[in-house]
Formats: C-alpha cells, sequence, structure tokens
C-alpha cells in the first residue's frame, strides 16, 4: 500500500503554473459543479421521488464524513454513525427547545458531532486493530443507551418528532413537496463537499494521507500521528454531525436508529462499494447502494441481503479498491488501447 | 420548451397510469409495514392478508370507483424512512389514503405530513394512546395499550390478587403497559410491590424472574414486544417454577397468534386479556378465517390480521362517503362514530378521538380438538375506550 | 448473600454460553489474525442442523447436536480454502468486509429456506425439569450447559498442551513464519483449527439456543456480544474467553438483578474499561 498514486500528489502541483496542463478535476469547482449538474438532473427527471433523493443526499454527506474517517485517518469504525445521530438530536432540539432556525441548526449538529468525536477519539485513538473497532461500536452503543433513557429530552424510542424548520434566510420556506427540502440539502453537499476536497489538499490532509499510508516514516519525518488523526476524526465527526442535523431537518423527526450499528455498517458498505481515499467514491457508492436497495427491497428483503453480501464479497475479492478505482482503471486500459490503435 | 416536455410526459404517463373503464376512479391506498425482517411474520404478512381477506370478501369495487392497495416495506422502527415512504406515496403514487404502520416512532413522524396534506391514514397497530391525537386524520383500528392493559387489573383484582409486580421492557409501550396496570390496580386497592423494567436487548431473563420470585408476589404483570423476548420470558417464566410458587402470570398480548404454536407446552394455563383471538366464536370470525384459509391454507389469524380486515372496512367507507375523491375531513368525518360487527366483536371509531371502541377479553392459553394451542376467551370487558386518556400519562 | 449466589449462577451460566460460541473465534482470530464477523453463522447454523437432524432423521437430540457441530465443521473446510484464505494477511477492513458479507449472505440463505420465525431446540427429557437447591430453582438444562462448558475447556486446555496438534496450533499463533521454518504446514494448521473453531460455534449456538434464540437474524444480534468477548479475553487465548465471557455474564446479570435499567450500559462499560486498561485484552500477547 505504498504506492503514490497520481492522484495523491495532486497538492504539490501548483495550478497556477504556466503551462502545465490541468486534471480535469483539478479545475477549480469542476468536481462541486458536477455534483451540482447531477443533483439538478435528478430532480428534473424524477420530480416525485424528491423525499427519496434528499435522503440519498444526507446519507452521502454521511459517507464522506466517514470517507474523512476511514480513507484518510485509516480509523476503521462501525460506530460512526454516533457522531451522525448525536449531531441529529442535537439539531431536533435546537429547534424545539431554542430556534427553529435552520443553518444555526446545522452548525449545532456539526458542533455536537465534533466534541462527541473529540471526547471518544482521545480515547479511542490509542488503540489499535480489532480492540478500537470494539471501541467504536461499544461507544456508539452506550450514546444510544443514554439518549434512549433521556426520554425527556429525546423522546427514547418513540422518536423526536415536531421538528420545524423556518424559512432559510427568513425568506425561502420549506415546502411540503420537498423541493426546497432538496435544493437545501444539495447546496449544503456542495459546500460541504468543498470543504472537503480543500481539507484533504491541504498540508494536514496530505500528512494524513501519509500516516495512512505509512506511519512509521512519517512519524519518522516528526508527524504527530495522533495529533493527526485525532483531528481529522473530529473532522469527520463535525460533518457526521451535520449530516445528521441535515437529515433531522428535511424528514422533521430524529429516531434511535440513527445512531444504530446497522446504520453504521450500511455506511462503510456504501464507502467500500465506492472505493475510499478520493471521496468521490463516497458519493458513487452511496447512490448505487441507495438505488439498488430501493429497487431490491421491494422484490425480497432476503433477496436483497443476498445481493448485498455478494457484492460485499465480490467487491472485496476482486475490486479491492472500490467500484469508481475499477471503472477508472478499465475506463485508462480501454482510452490507451484506443490511442495506441489510433497511433499504431 | 422543457416545461412543456415535461408536461407531455407525465400526462403521458398518467394516462398509461391509469386503469380500468372510462370513468371509473382509481382510489390508491398505501399501506406501510414490515414486509420483510424480524416483524414480518407477526405483524407485515398479517396485514396484507387481511387486507387481501377483506378484498376477496367484498370485492375491489366501491361504487365506482376501484381500489387498489400498494405495499412499501419497512422493517423497523426508523421514523426517517417512515416518513420518507408517505411523502413517496403521497406526492408520487398519489394514494389517497394511508394505512398500516406498526411502531409509533413510524406514525409520529408520518403525522405532520397527513396533518398538512389532509390526507387520512388508518393505522393498524401503533398502540400508544398519543398517536391518534398527532393529526386529526388518524383513524385506529387496532388498540391501545391501556385499553388492553385496564381490563387485566380488573380481572387481577376480582381474582382476589392483592400485590404484583410489573415487569416490562424498557420502551414506550412496555412503560405505557407499566402506568396503565399500575394506576388501575392501586386504585382497586392493590399494591405494586415493585417495577421492573428490562433492557430491550435483554436475551437472558432468569435473573428477573428469580428477582420476582425472590419478592413473593401474588401475580406478575407482564409486557414484551413479539417474538424472542416473548419466548425467552415465557420459558423463564415457566423453567423457574414461578407458577408453582403461586405467582400469577398475566400479560395482554405474550400469547398472540403468531407465536402462541412455538411456545409450546409451558404456555397453557397462561391468562391474557386482549381484544381478538384466533378462536373467536362468532359467525363473523368464522367467515373471516375460512375466507384468510382460503386465500393461504398457511395462514393464521391473529390480531394484526384482523387490525387490518377491520381498516380496509374503513377505508372502503371513507371512499364509499367521498365518491373516490380525495376529500380528507369528509372521509374522516363519516367514518366517525361508525359502528359495525368485526370479526373480533362489536366495533366502534370513536367520534372524538377517532380511536376505536371495543371488547377486550380475558383469554386462557388450552388445547383445541386438534392438538394445537388457542386462546380461549372466557369473559369480557365489553366497549373499553382508551384509557391512556382517563388515565393520564 | 442469596441475592450474590444467584448472581453467581446465573452468571456462571450465562457465561459459559457465551463461552463456547466464542471460544472459536478467539482461536481462529488468533489463529489466523482473521477478523471473523461471520463467527455467528456457524453458531446458528449449528442450531438449525440440529433441529433439521432430528425432525428429518429422528435421532436424539445429544446425538443430532454432535452430528451438527461436526457436519458445521466439515462445512467450514471449503469455506476457508475458498474465501478466507484470499484475505489473510490483507487489512483489516478488507476481512471485515468479507465477513460481513458472509453474514449477509448466510443470513439471506438461512432466511429463505427456513422463514422468519424463531426455531425451537428440542430438549431432551431429562434436561427439562428444574432442580431446587432450596432458595431458588434451577433449570436443570443451565447445568448442564455449565458442564459443558467446563468439559470444552478441559478439553481445549488438554488439546492445546498435550497433542502434537495443540502444539502445531500454538506454535503457529505465536509466531507462523517461525512455525514454517520448523516444517509445521501452517496452512494445515489453519485448516483444522478453522473446523474446530466453527465446529465449537456451532455447538454453542445448540447449547445456547435458550438464552441466544435461534433465528436468521442471530449472526448479526450476537456479533457484539461475540467479538465483545473475544476482544476483551484476548485473541488466541482460550483461558482469556472463558474469564471475559465469565467477568462479562456476570458483570450483566449482576446489572440486571440490582440495577436492571443500566444493565446493558454496564456490558459496554465494562468492555471499554477492560480494553483501555488493556488493549490486547485480558491474556492477550502483543503482536
Amino acid at each position: 500500500m505504498t504506492t503514490f498514486n497520481n492522484e495523491r500528489t495532486l497538492g504539490f502541483r501548483r495550478a497556477s503554473r504556466p503551462g502545465v496542463r490541468r486534471n480535469f478535476g483539478e479545475l477549480p469547482f469542476m468536481p462541486e459543479a458536477c455534483v451540482a449538474v447531477i443533483g439538478l438532473a435528478a430532480m428534473w427527471l424524477m420530480p416525485g421521488d424528491l423525499s427519496f433523493l434528499t435522503r440519498i443526499i444526507t446519507s452521502a454527506l454521511f459517507v464522506l464524513s466517514l470517507d474523512l474517517v476511514l480513507g484518510y485517518a485509516g480509523i476503521v469504525t462501525l460506530g460512526h454513525a454516533a457522531m451522525f445521530g448525536v449531531g441529529a438530536y442535537a439539531a431536533g432540539v435546537y429547534a424545539i427547545h431554542v430556534t427553529a432556525e435552520p443553518l444555526s441548526g446545522l452548525l449545532m449538529g456539526g458542533l455536537f458531532g465534533g466534541l462527541i468525536a473529540l471526547a471518544t477519539g482521545a480515547v479511542l485513538l490509542r488503540t489499535h486493530g480489532l480492540t478500537c473497532l470494539m471501541m467504536t461500536i461499544a461507544i456508539a452503543q452506550i450514546l444510544l443507551e443514554v439518549l434512549n433513557k433521556w426520554r425527556s429530552l429525546t423522546g427514547g424510542d418513540d422518536g423526536l418528532s415536531g421538528i420545524m424548520v423556518e424559512p432559510i434566510f427568513g425568506v425561502i420556506e420549506f415546502d411540503f413537496f420537498g423541493r426546497v427540502g432538496y435544493l437545501y440539502s444539495l447546496a449544503v453537499l456542495i459546500l460541504c463537499f468543498w470543504i472537503m476536497r480543500r481539507l484533504v489538499r491541504s498540508p494536514f490532509g496530505l500528512t494524513c494521507i501519509g500516516i495512512r499510508e505509512d506511519r512509521f516514516r512519517m512519524t519518522a519525518l516528526g508527524a504527530s500521528v495522533y495529533k493527526h488523526t485525532l483531528l481529522m476524526y473530529v473532522a469527520g465527526g463535525i460533518f457526521a454531525g451535520i449530516a445528521g442535523a441535515l437529515m433531522a431537518q428535511t424528514t422533521q423527526v430524529v429516531g434511535l436508529s440513527s445512531l444504530g450499528f446497522t446504520w453504521s455498517a450500511e455506511a462503510l458498505v456504501m464507502l467500500v462499494l465506492g472505493g475510499m481515499g478520493h471521496l468521490w467514491g463516497a458519493i458513487f457508492g452511496t447512490i448505487l447502494f441507495m438505488v439498488v436497495h430501493h429497487f431490491a427491497s421491494a422484490i425480497d428483503p432476503f433477496k436483497w441481503m443476498f445481493v448485498i453480501g455478494a457484492l460485499l464479497v465480490a467487491v472485496v475479492l476482486l475490486f479491492p479498491e472500490g467500484l469508481v478505482q475499477a471503472i477508472r482503471k478499465l475506463a485508462v486500459r480501454q482510452i490507451a488501447r484506443m490511442s495506441k490503435r489510433g497511433t499504431s | 420548451m422543457k416545461t412543456v416536455m415535461r408536461k407531455a410526459m407525465v400526462a403521458a404517463a398518467a394516462l398509461c397510469l391509469s386503469t380500468g373503464a372510462v370513468g371509473a376512479e382509481v382510489v390508491k391506498v398505501g399501506v406501510i409495514g414490515p414486509f420483510s425482517g424480524p416483524f414480518a411474520g407477526a405483524f407485515g404478512t398479517p396485514f396484507r392478508q387481511g387486507v387481501e381477506t377483506y378484498v376477496a370478501m367484498h370485492g375491489n369495487k366501491v361504487g365506482d370507483a376501484e381500489v387498489q392497495f400498494i405495499y412499501r416495506d419497512i422493517a423497523g422502527p426508523d421514523p426517517q424512512k417512515a416518513r420518507s415512504l408517505a411523502q413517496e406515496l403521497v406526492v408520487k403514487d398519489k394514494v389517497q389514503y394511508l394505512a398500516g404502520v406498526v411502531f409509533t416512532p413510524n406514525a409520529m413522524a408520518i403525522a405532520p405530513l397527513s396533518q398538512s396534506a389532509k390526507v387520512p391514514m388508518v393505522i393498524f397497530n401503533a398502540s400508544t394512546s398519543v398517536v391518534v391525537s398527532k393529526s386529526d386524520y388518524f383513524v385506529r383500528t387496532s388498540n391501545t395499550l391501556p385499553q388492553v392493559t385496564v381490563p387485566v387489573a380488573k380481572y387481577a383484582l376480582d381474582q382476589g390478587i392483592k400485590s404484583a409486580i410489573t415487569i416490562v421492557s424498557d420502551y414506550g409501550p412496555g412503560i405505557d403497559a407499566e402506568k396503565a396496570f399500575s394506576k388501575t390496580f392501586e386504585q382497586g386497592g392493590g399494591k405494586i410491590v415493585d417495577s421492573i423494567r428490562m433492557p430491550l436487548s435483554t436475551t437472558d431473563f432468569g435473573p428477573f424472574l428469580q428477582k420476582i420470585r425472590a419478592a413473593e408476589p401474588e401475580s406478575l404483570f407482564a409486557f414484551l414486544p413479539f417474538g424472542p423476548p416473548t419466548y425467552g420470558f415465557v420459558k423463564a417464566y415457566n423453567d423457574n417454577a414461578l407458577e408453582q410458587a403461586g405467582i400469577k402470570f398475566l400479560g395482554t398480548a405474550e400469547t398472540q397468534e403468531s407465536d402462541l404454536q412455538a411456545l409450546g407446552d409451558g404456555a397453557v394455563g397462561l391468562e391474557t386479556a386482549y381484544f381478538y383471538s384466533g378462536a373467536h366464536d362468532s359467525p363473523e370470525n368464522k367467515a373471516f378465517v375460512d375466507a384468510l384459509k382460503k386465500l393461504d391454507p398457511n395462514a393464521i389469524a391473529n390480531p394484526a390480521t384482523v387490525s387490518a380486515f377491520d381498516g380496509a372496512h374503513v377505508i372502503y367507507k371513507m371512499v364509499e362517503a367521498t365518491a373516490g375523491k380525495a376529500d380528507g375531513p369528509k372521509a374522516v368525518d363519516a367514518v366517525k362514530g361508525m359502528s359495525w360487527e368485526s370479526p373480533r366483536g362489536p366495533v366502534t371509531i370513536d367520534a372524538g378521538t377517532r380511536d376505536i371502541v371495543q371488547n377486550v377479553y380475558m383469554r386462557r392459553v388450552e388445547k383445541d380438538a386438534d392438538g394445537k394451542l388457542v386462546n380461549r376467551e372466557f369473559k369480557i370487558y365489553e366497549a373499553q375506550p382508551d384509557y391512556g386518556l382517563t388515565l393520564g400519562e | 448473600m442469596e441475592l450474590i449466589f444467584s448472581i453467581l449462577i446465573d452468571g456462571l451460566a450465562y457465561g459459559m454460553v457465551l463461552f463456547i460460541i466464542s471460544v472459536g473465534l478467539s482461536i481462529t482470530m488468533g489463529l489466523m489474525r482473521v477478523v471473523n464477523l461471520a463467527h455467528g453463522v456457524f453458531a446458528m447454523l449449528g442450531g438449525f442442523f440440529m433441529v433439521a437432524i432430528v425432525s428429518r432423521l429422528g435421532l436424539r437430540p445429544e446425538l443430532a447436536a454432535l452430528l451438527a457441530a461436526i457436519g458445521v465443521g466439515m462445512l467450514a473446510l471449503p469455506m476457508e480454502k475458498l474465501l478466507f484464505r484470499k484475505v489473510y494477511g490483507r487489512s483489516e477492513l478488507q476481512q471485515v468486509l468479507l465477513t460481513i458479507g458472509l453474514v449477509f449472505i448466510g443470513i439471506a440463505a438461512v432466511g429463505t429456506v427456513f422463514g422468519n420465525s424463531l426455531l425451537a431446540v428440542p430438549l431432551p427429557e431429562y434436561l427439562r425439569r428444574s432442580v431446587d437447591i432450596g432458595f431458588r430453582v434451577v433449570p436443570l438444562h443451565r447445568l448442564a450447559v455449565v458442564a459443558a462448558g467446563l468439559v470444552v475447556l478441559c478439553g481445549l486446555w488438554l488439546l492445546l498442551a498435550k497433542t502434537r496438534f495443540g502444539i502445531n496450533i500454538r506454535a503457529a499463533v505465536d509466531k507462523a513464519k517461525a512455525a514454517e521454518a520448523l516444517g509445521i504446514d501452517t496452512s494445515r494448521v489453519y485448516q483444522l483449527g478453522f473446523m474446530l473453531g466453527a465446529a465449537l460455534a456451532a455447538l454453542g449456538g445448540i447449547l445456547g439456543a435458550e438464552l441466544l434464540p435461534l433465528e436468521p437474524y442471530y449472526p448479526l444480534k450476537y456479533l457484539v456480544l461475540v467479538l465483545a468477548i473475544v476482544a476483551v479475553g484476548g485473541m488466541g487465548s482460550v483461558f482469556g474467553s472463558f474469564i471475559a465471557a465469565l467477568v462479562l455474564g456476570t458483570v450483566e446479570t449482576a446489572a440486571k438483578y440490582l440495577m436492571p435499567e443500566i444493565a446493558s450500559i454496564m456490558f459496554y462499560l465494562t468492555m471499554l474499561v477492560v480494553l483501555s486498561w488493556r488493549p490486547h485484552g485480558l491474556f492477550g500477547r502483543q503482536l
């Protein structure tokens, strides 16, 4: 795992150097623009499915945050939903008891997600391997039980309902059809995606990638492994919290399952399907998983589990780097073959 | 240009979707329930069977309108998904009515949608008292927890039982049941020796039953969710010889039909209060069970099946009242105060609360002529309303 | 005083069930260093096989249990060869994903064949009674489970300490490369070790069916429980699993008696505390 793939050394190329041809992904805002275009196209093509599409967006944001933790900090976690759920409840309680203004609600969600990540990460990151994995699960379960018991605040297993959302900027009201909710979520996704991209290309982000690739070498170079992974974990927690808050606002209800093991596991599957370590995989994997789930689970639940299980086994055995990379490699090989034919 | 194109596509799609003769309305009903996952056997499949039995017995037309049921799966309590499904059904599939729902959080999540879109929903299970008040368009055809718990407390007092321990799973319905039982029992002069709340994930009930045995009350009142917890609890009750120690078992839905056979001989003699027994002796029930078996010989008539069956009846009445048009307020008004003879007994939809008022039966588990376990009714508490409101939360 | 005895008795019985199910995982994880989340599938299959054998072939439950355990062990062999072998040495994430995929496939297969409801495991007649020991009643099958657990513990100890196979396992766990250099066929050891682990899991699934009811979602439901025992006990340590199972089982039981509302929190909290203090588990080794 010590190969440096071109994409990862991008940060060293200063795009403003004259005469250097930029990578497609390097053009300013191009990836964000792509997401915007796809998002708007989806809304135009499937206007009746907006609540489903909104769920895809909040899930994609959550899976992106997991990519930061897993793909960039290298921490295998089955408890990431803890931050998502805490962010969701924080935003929900904030909307009910303080103010239903949505943007500050998102910040609340992010704040609490980050705080939980900080508190738990400080303990977690001293451990590795199976122990770390078990602790992530334990922490999420404990938080779930605590929130469950705190019925007066969270509604317990009845869920927190009746979350109102005031108009954005005081002007744009949420409509019944879900259009405003969808566009709001899309905007938040694009903004967060942009921030994450800048984060992973920053010196901090590159150090984290280095740590993931080879811990010992980075330590030799003087980087503090613990500090960097903790900060990336907190970043992951913040974005997970924002995703949770977004979900709370667009569905107006929060349930205990938002902290559950199943949700953490599903996010992991989505990330791995798409491929971790380059953010795009998170988005792609989420879309793929949720679309297939939407259609397949209507047929037969057990067949759905079979499909996902087989897919996972196939991905691990055949495409260990995820489907995005597999497709990209295939595309590259095809293009190379075609250009060779062209010149021969 | 794009909007014209899009309108044309939508019109074409609508044309393709319309079925039946020209002039016939298609009234769609979206049924949301756990058709997959661990609750499918106790709720999802019975929901579908109940609805399909009703359609088999009464046809799928109401006047000029054709009623079409659409089923959407939600495997467990998941408020976000419930709301999404409901929204899709209303906005995309254009259903006029919603139905189903097993879990309270799911119902709570759908309430604001039902209210703002004025879409009536007939609840086939979610039994927490407060649910039906969350939207003016909610109607319930199942039961509420206090409704079935108060009679069992009264029965205990009638039998001269003076002390009890309540032991429930620590979640919304369990706590509701505990409160309803305790209040009624204490009001009648009984003493609640202890109130135990067990974590939902408990698999080993031995310690809890030992604790009860050591405290030596005259009875215990239990409430657990369907499936493995109930199974484990009843087994532990028998294994730890509580009956021999003179501690009577009082419950509500623990012996319901979908789990009853799996409980085995250990369940014989258990007394519970509930609103429906598959063995209920009435011509309506016989007709219902026969039609159900014709549909699927392996089907078991359980409370969820009959709730769905009666729910379909309510929906048909609503369609009839609105002549197949989408008019939420009119539909709900039409069924307020409506009474009819259900397979479970006489029922009424309360005009004020839109909740169901019905008989609650004390039953005992026995073996019938074929050696199968049944809930044999032996006492009727008539026309029980939802006590959740009078007892206070 | 009686309360303490009650807690110990119930905690012991519960812990023994957890031990039998988890010890196989501890061995395979210690041996092959593969995070195998699909271990619960073997336990579940053990129960389902046993019921099938009893109902189709009409054999006695004890014999059926033995055959089921052996059957599951045999089933594990091709799985090891075709699937698990591919992920030895790969990243832990890959192992987690592969084995979660297997869990899903297992759940789907069992669910499609057996349907969604609970499976009742038939008990032999003589175990269906309860024993009165004065201040309380103890179901006989619990005592049988405790006895079985002790037999498994002793049997494994004998196997590991006294037989050649056991020595090979311990060598492979400690230092695989050195073992190979000495001529030990480690892949054979892995195979047999994996089969043993699966058979033990199947046995645990059968014996524990009263406490952990068998149903298609079994592997997912009790996954965390089993992993917790292995993590706390230390991978590769049979004795560690034993102690961890007893400790965690007793803590949860005590909580049920004394503070039932936070019983499950106590379980996870204990796990966290132990893992923070000794990250490799109570008896685990530094890698």
